[in-house]
């Protein structure tokens, strides 16, 4: 049934798309790029996803022919790129709350002074 | 290759990038607490910044000889460990004459920028920090487009996206920096997301990562998957690239940041775009044969040039007004580099070379202008010319190359662009191409008259009161202009010498996929191809007469076009006396021709598409989002069609 993750993961993405398109506040703007990255991981590590695998740790002379696991490598990708979603939502969270000091307000239809 | 050797050029590609990534570290490690030196607040964090940079620079310029002239394709696996049963199972540094063109690019322009913001920042805080993002951006590019593994080249996408925002949001006072940050970082997380989704596409399909293996594995075994990727990487990189329809996002970020900063951004940050698409479409997928393939990439990179020409002709803000300029010279960039001709690759890389070198110019000019005046308004600047000689000098320099005017360098690589243009319409048959040319010149006119106003209002007519006592800026300032502007007349001035020694070997690998994939130790039929650069045909005269008879053709119509709307300036326009004749004018002896009247009679006749185009660029950021999407979303169509 891995499709059903594939489904799901493009489902995330377009759901984070939806939110940033159609939200106008800022925080949920923050909130479908979450969204967004959640969607990219869960295609991630769906896959490396093999049915039935063990984990992908051997030590030396364990690793045969015939070992079956799951791919480490996109494991490996999922954590870079959790972390990185965490820095942009840190990142973004902190412009957010700049922004509210300075323009008093969550809505992007009134931050918009750069424009034409 | 002997890793025993740590002299070994081999070596070299990975220090470049290291060093400025140690710099980052050993400037955040020593505190922010700032300098006593009014001159100087980071202290020797700055030298550190300065000295990263300028060790960057050297071992790539140690990398023209074995790489620019004798070809050679530098292979680099970290810690050795290289190529197992046929799979890529190491991370490796790919450095072909491609990269190595666009690394010079960004170290030249991250260290004259180094040099700028010695003094330019003098009147900031946390400037200890800012160096630390400016040199994590400048590893983050570098780190890109010599990377040979494309997980790699998303995680310096992200190091260079983060930099590029907090460095953008730096001046939080200034007028829309946090807005402007918050767009880019929107948008540029779009791209990035992406890029990712691209990425893992590949993966699933090929299960490897590096450059080479998935261009010896990809040409021939396109499916839908691989396609879908091929439109999410593409998406990503213009993003990166800020081509048309993220120019907003460009023009935002360009206004807000620091100049030298605006620098990184146009000069260094628009390449790594640019130089992933190349990488994308010349050698991942070789889809450049295909005519669809090359439709796109001339008609993007047309109407950018043209729309973000426009845009800037109607800005009032000097940095604005040049961040419009540069997606519009990026537009040439592309468009050429879209002919798939041999001349062309040669001439849109001649060209990118340029606008960093121009593009550097100018904005530094527009920082030296904010540094002693305090603001980059047209409107109420002016006169400058008398208070800060050799900035004026040098911008006009600038001005004279963006617009092309011989023989300053902007001239030698249209003039190419245009020949590459023509020549591939000469060689197809096909009228579009034509085309291109006579939008490339028609653009190139309007930034002429864009400059022509950009002058007139910053540094003659007359000089408003409060600037009396405006001083000319400290020399560290003027040495990065000067050397910029050096390099701009260097460059247009021996054009035959610099494309030999950059872009045609550049351009040369681009043709020789083949060569970079054996490089690598992997396996690939396709051939070697000979290159050249022939300029056939562009040099007869009748051809040029066809040329202009196009151009008279176009002044007609504009003049034409231009007429029809003279009954509906007598309803509202002349009631103001500013517009009429004889008696029209300022009313105020000491009030200039500011930089919206100058072309007005220009923009009155074209007033709707600049309505238009201003509702447009709405500022709100779930408008530009939503570009982002349907951009996608049409991307993905169109590739499922094309490819």
């Amino acid at each position: 049934m891995i499709q059903f993750n594939y489904i799901c993961s493009f489902f995330l993405i377009v759901l984070g798309f939806y939110t940033i398109v159609t939200k106008y506040n800022l925080v949920k703007t923050v909130i479908g790029m979450s969204i967004m990255d959640y969607g990219v991981n869960l295609l991630i590590i769906s896959i490396g996803y093999n049915p039935g695998g063990t984990a992908p740790i051997f030590t030396a002379g364990e690793l045969t022919r015939a070992s079956y696991f799951v791919d480490p490598i996109p494991q490996a990708l999922t954590l870079t790129s959790i972390v990185i979603g965490a820095c942009v939502t840190a990142m973004s969270m902190s412009l957010v709350i700049r922004m509210h000091e300075t323009y008093g307000t969550l809505d992007t239809r009134e931050i918009r002074r750069l424009r034409g | 290759m002997n890793f025993a050797n740590m002299t070994d050029y081999h070596h070299f590609p990975i220090y470049a990038i290291m060093v400025l990534f140690l710099g980052a570290f050993i400037i955040a490690a020593s505190g922010g607490k700032p300098s006593k030196n009014p001159n100087n607040p980071a202290g020797f964090r700055a030298w550190i910044a300065l000295i990263a940079t300028a060790a960057s620079l050297c071992f790539l310029a140690a990398l023209i000889k074995p790489v620019m002239l004798d070809g050679e394709v530098i292979a680099y696996w970290m810690g050795s460990r290289g190529i197992s049963g046929g799979y890529a199972i190491g991370i490796a540094l790919e450095v072909d004459a491609l990269s190595l063109f666009f690394a010079l690019l960004i170290a030249t322009a991250v260290f004259v920028s180094a040099i700028y913001s010695i003094r330019y920042m003098v009147h900031d805080d946390c400037v200890p920090q800012y160096y630390v993002l400016y040199c994590l951006l400048a590893g983050g590019v570098l780190g890109l487009v010599l990377s040979g593994d494309i997980f790699n080249m998303f995680v310096m996408v992200e190091i260079l996206t983060f930099a590029a925002v907090a460095l953008t949001a730096f001046r939080t006072k200034v007028y829309g920096a946090l807005e402007a940050a918050f767009k880019y970082l929107v948008v540029g997380c779009m791209g990035s997301t992406a890029i990712l989704t691209g990425v893992i596409l590949l993966y699933a399909q090929y299960h490897t990562l590096n450059l080479a293996q998935l261009a010896s594995l990809i040409p021939g075994t396109m499916n839908n998957a691989t396609k879908l990727a091929f439109a999410f990487l593409y998406i990503g990189f213009s993003t990166k690239a800020f081509i048309v329809p993220f120019h907003p996002l460009a023009a935002d970020a360009h206004g807000a940041a620091p100049a030298s900063i605006s620098v990184l951004i146009s000069g260094v940050l628009t390449k790594s775009g640019i130089y992933g698409i190349m990488r994308l479409t010349y050698f991942l997928f070789q889809t450049m044969g295909l005519g669809r393939m090359q439709f796109m990439l001339v008609f993007i990179g047309s109407v950018s040039m043209f729309v973000c020409v426009t845009m800037a002709l109607a800005q009032h803000d000097f940095k604005r007004l040049l961040a419009y300029h540069s997606i519009s010279q990026i537009g040439y960039v592309l468009a050429a580099v879209g002919l798939a001709s041999a001349l062309g690759v040669s001439a849109g890389l001649y060209h990118a070379m340029n606008h960093t070198l121009f593009k550097g110019l100018l904005f530094l000019a527009a920082g030296a202008v904010l540094h002693e005046t305090g603001t980059t308004d047209l409107g109420k600047l002016g006169g400058l010319s008398k208070k800060m000689p050799h900035t004026t000098v040098l911008f006009l320099i600038g001005a004279f190359s963006i617009s092309g005017v011989p023989p300053f360098n902007g001239f030698a690589s249209k003039w190419m662009i245009y020949q590459a243009s023509y020549q591939k319409a000469v060689d197809t048959g096909n009228i579009g191409f034509l085309l291109v040319t006579i939008i490339a010149l028609v653009t190139s006119t309007l930034t002429l008259a864009s400059f022509v106003k950009v002058s007139q209002s910053v540094f003659f007519g007359q000089l408003p009161k409060e600037y009396e006592n405006v001083k000319e800026v400290p020399f560290g300032m003027r040495l990065a202009m000067g050397i910029l502007a050096a390099l701009c007349v260097v460059t247009g001035l021996f054009p035959k010498s610099v494309t030999a020694l950059l872009t045609e070997p550049a351009a040369k690998a681009a043709a020789n996929v083949g060569n970079y994939i054996t490089s690598m130790g992997f396996k690939t039929s396709l051939p070697a191809v000979e290159v050249s650069f022939v300029e056939a045909g562009v040099w007869e005269p009748i051809n040029w007469l066809l040329i202009l008879c196009i151009a008279l053709l176009g002044v007609t119509i504009v003049a034409v076009a231009g007429k029809y709307d003279h009954v509906s300036e007598t309803t509202s326009e002349n009631v103001e006396t500013k517009y009429q004749l004889f008696y029209g004018g300022e009313e105020n002896v000491y009030s200039q021709v500011g930089g919206g009247d100058l072309f007005w009679g220009f923009k009155h006749n074209w007033r709707h598409y600049f309505d238009f185009m201003h509702k447009l660029h709405s500022g709100v950021v779930n408008d530009y989002a939503l570009w982002a999407v349907v951009a996608l979303a049409l991307a993905i169509v169109y590739m499922m069609i094309a490819l």
